[in-house]
């Protein structure tokens, strides 16, 4: 017995130190590539006439890590979208397939994943990753290998700023436009409710960096006083003296450049320092209907943030979207995050079914000149895959999201002064 | 560089007081298996995460207040922590050199399972008290942070009174001098060992708890807090509790500090540079004793 005991001990030392020597070098960062499974390779589907393979369709996505709700609500989109043209016919007649990394919100194994993507996977087509932080240095190897990039979420300036004419953000604006209907709402406040200061408290990300700068700049030019500008790390979890400095400065609008994770971190630490701004607008966070809720309850109410798709838009084959992912992921409230890698697979698809071709080159022409039919709205692109719409601002009204402006796709009247927090 | 205002000073002040408090409590455990054992026991940071998991997990499913499951989470950690001295760490020859490597597996082992068990999203415990804060004269006093700092004093404290005033306190502090004469003394050593290390991971379950209430945790936050918690014990002195607690204090308000004058991006560096500072003109850190090896 006792002898069994010191067997298993002696085993498990073995085994616990083989895992120190394998994890040692990255320690609790993210695994490197190599050993990164694949997360979620599709089943291949099985066809009545299996003759012709799969087409193979690779993406790396922060399934893990600071990105993880945004990026496994994007998955959940590809899936969906893969799911949907399988079960009518496929794509030129040929299922579809997904070949999906986790890159633990880490840009360099989102670089490994997808130089292994399309070298040793040999995958036909590629789809981008969550959030510009990826985005910009996964491009970039898909543009070495010519590879058309349509992606979920990555407008910021510098995803466009290079000279790349292979990415195609499937949103309807890029992030520095993404806060103007926010931004005109603000300055169309009458005289003496409009807010006279902000400030801008925002991650270090260039995503959430540039719409809260475009943000700044609007406001600044429309007669406003920004008090602060705070960049934090991205890993930031404790926010109480950043939420001191605010509420010593008092500011009546707080604009907030954050992911999920530090949106709840930074409103609770306000709350905690007595901090209550008559307006507040945050990137992304409040566009997570369920998390978003969860995490703050009634604290939620009236706060603002940008957003480019909403549940209950009845914009051509939205509803069909809506009603199929209900159908695959229950009842709970579709994120946004979701709905823009719905939408990549749908450029992809009306691409690829335009020129009957799965040449990229082909497929990067087409994607310069045609307008796709998706469910953000009708989708073009400039010559940098700059999209050519604008974006909406949702408000969190009674423990939910609705669309407040621009005028055409209002659901309710935007709520201001927002009550406390 | 912004100079504070008067009034965001002394608020700033007081919230690195309270959070170093927290700070302290997490790290006396730490300290005080490397006084007894000479093991820095790698897998703290874990331990902490698991405490945090634990916390959550009776909070979403019992509706326990956090505070209150410490009563329940201590002994579970207390056993765990004398099953785990007894059957592992005392069976490996050379215990002061290899128990980091092996804590350190122990802590990637335990990091992965929470992952696989709780997935990456990061979580936090939210009573109903979580945004509420009482206020004294015109500043603001959190009340999670206030809680976390009163329970970290009352732990560190009643660590202090046992480890002062009892007999086991008295074997655990011969154990730590001189194991050898302490045994010689008729001390059973290899008890005194299994008992501190459990009493160690026991902080942990109270560490974790007001680690719950105050910060967002994922698995892989295990990483942070063993970093901090060692740069604590170091500046504090290896095995020193006092040391820990003046050390905790020292990092807590230079953190929040620095955020309000310069930025959060340089909270780490000046820490670090602090401590280099310190290591330099007293290698032993603030309140350490130097250790002779002994042949």
């Amino acid at each position: 017995m006792k002898s069994n005991v010191l067997k298993l001990m002696i085993r498990l030392a073995i085994v616990s130190l083989l895992i120190t020597a394998c994890g040692g070098a990255t320690a609790t960062q993210a695994p490197a590539a190599t050993e990164a499974p694949a997360v979620t390779e599709a089943p291949v589907a099985a066809t009545e006439a299996p003759a012709e393979a799969p087409i193979r369709i690779g993406a790396s996505l922060p399934l893990t890590g600071d990105f993880s709700d945004p990026g496994t609500a994007a998955e959940r989109g590809y899936q969906l979208w893969a799911d949907v043209v399988n079960q009518s016919g496929g794509l030129l007649g040929r299922q579809v397939e997904l070949v999906i990394y986790d890159n633990a919100s880490n840009p360099d194994t989102a670089v490994a994943d997808y130089e292994r993507l399309i070298t040793q996977d040999k995958v036909d087509l590629v789809v981008g990753p969550f959030s510009s932080k990826l985005v910009i240095p996964t491009s970039e190897v898909a543009a070495k290998y010519g590879y058309a990039f349509p992606e979920p979420a990555g407008g910021a300036e510098h995803v466009f700023d290079r000279g790349l004419t292979n990415i195609f953000f499937c949103q309807p604006a890029p992030s520095s436009e993404q806060s103007i209907p926010f931004a005109q709402f603000i300055l169309g406040l009458p005289e003496d409710s409009r807010p006279k200061t902000f400030a801008v408290i925002t991650g270090d990300d260039p995503f959430s960096i540039s719409v809260v700068d475009s943000t700044a700049k609007l406001l600044t030019d429309g007669g406003l006083t920004m008090v602060l500008r705070e960049v934090y790390p991205a890993d930031t979890k404790d926010f109480s003296s950043l939420a001191a400095k605010v509420a010593d400065l008092n500011p009546d609008l707080i604009v907030g450049g954050t992911q999920f994770e530090d949106s709840v971190g930074q409103i609770k630490a306000y709350q905690q320092a007595g901090y209550q701004p008559r307006g507040a607008m945050f990137t992304t966070g409040p566009s997570l209907p369920k998390e978003f809720d969860e995490a703050l309850g009634t604290a939620t109410e009236g706060v603002f943030a940008p957003i480019s798709w909403f549940e209950e838009s009845t914009i051509e084959t939205n509803p069909e979207f809506v009603q199929a992912y209900h159908a695959m992921y229950g009842s709970d409230p579709i994120a946004e995050d979701s709905a823009n890698a719905f939408t990549v697979g749908q450029v992809l698809q009306q691409a690829v079914e335009n020129t009957q071709s799965l040449d990229n080159a082909v497929l990067i022409d087409e994607m310069h000149k045609a307008t796709f039919t998706t469910v953000v709205g009708p989708l073009s692109f400039d010559d940098v895959g700059r999209p050519k719409g604008s974006f909406m601002v949702l408000q969190w009204q009674n423990g939910k999201i609705v669309i407040v402006g621009p005028d055409y796709a209002k659901q309710a009247d935007p709520i201001w002064p927002k009550p406390n927090w | 560089m912004t100079i504070p205002s008067f009034h965001l000073f002394v608020q700033t002040l007081i919230l690195g007081v309270l959070v170093g408090g927290v700070y302290a409590l997490m790290a006396s455990g730490l300290t005080l298996i490397f006084g007894v054992m000479r093991v820095i026991n790698v897998a703290h940071g874990a331990f902490l995460i698991l405490g945090a998991y634990i916390t959550y997990v009776l909070f979403q499913n019992f509706q326990i207040d956090p505070i209150a499951s410490i009563l329940i989470t201590i002994p579970i950690f207390f056993v765990i922590g004398w099953l785990l001295q007894r059957y592992m760490l005392s069976r490996i020859a050379n215990p002061e050199q290899t128990s980091v490597l092996v804590t350190f597996a122990l802590a990637l082992v335990m990091e992965g399972l929470l992952g696989i068990i709780f997935q990456t999203t990061a979580r936090s415990v939210t009573p109903s008290y979580t945004s509420a804060a009482l206020m004294f004269a015109t500043y603001r006093f959190p009340v999670t942070r206030l809680m976390g700092f009163g329970i970290a004093l009352l732990i560190i404290l009643l660590l202090y009174l046992i480890l002062q005033y009892t007999n086991l306190g008295r074997a655990i502090r011969a154990t730590t001098q001189d194991p050898r004469a302490a045994q010689l003394m008729g001390i059973n050593t290899s008890m005194i060992s299994a008992f501190t290390f459990a009493l160690g991971v026991a902080t942990a379950a109270a560490g974790g708890a007001l680690l719950s209430i105050i910060y967002s945790f994922n698995p892989s936050s295990q990483s942070d807090w063993i970093a901090r918690t060692l740069s604590i014990i170091v500046l504090g002195g290896l095995g020193s509790i006092p040391g820990a607690l003046i050390a905790a204090l020292i990092l807590g308000v230079m953190e929040q500090m620095t955020a309000i004058v310069v930025t959060l991006y340089w909270s780490p560096i000046v820490f670090y540079f602090f401590l280099f500072i310190t290591l330099i003109i007293r290698p032993q850190g603030l309140m350490g004793e130097i250790i002779r090896e002994k042949g």
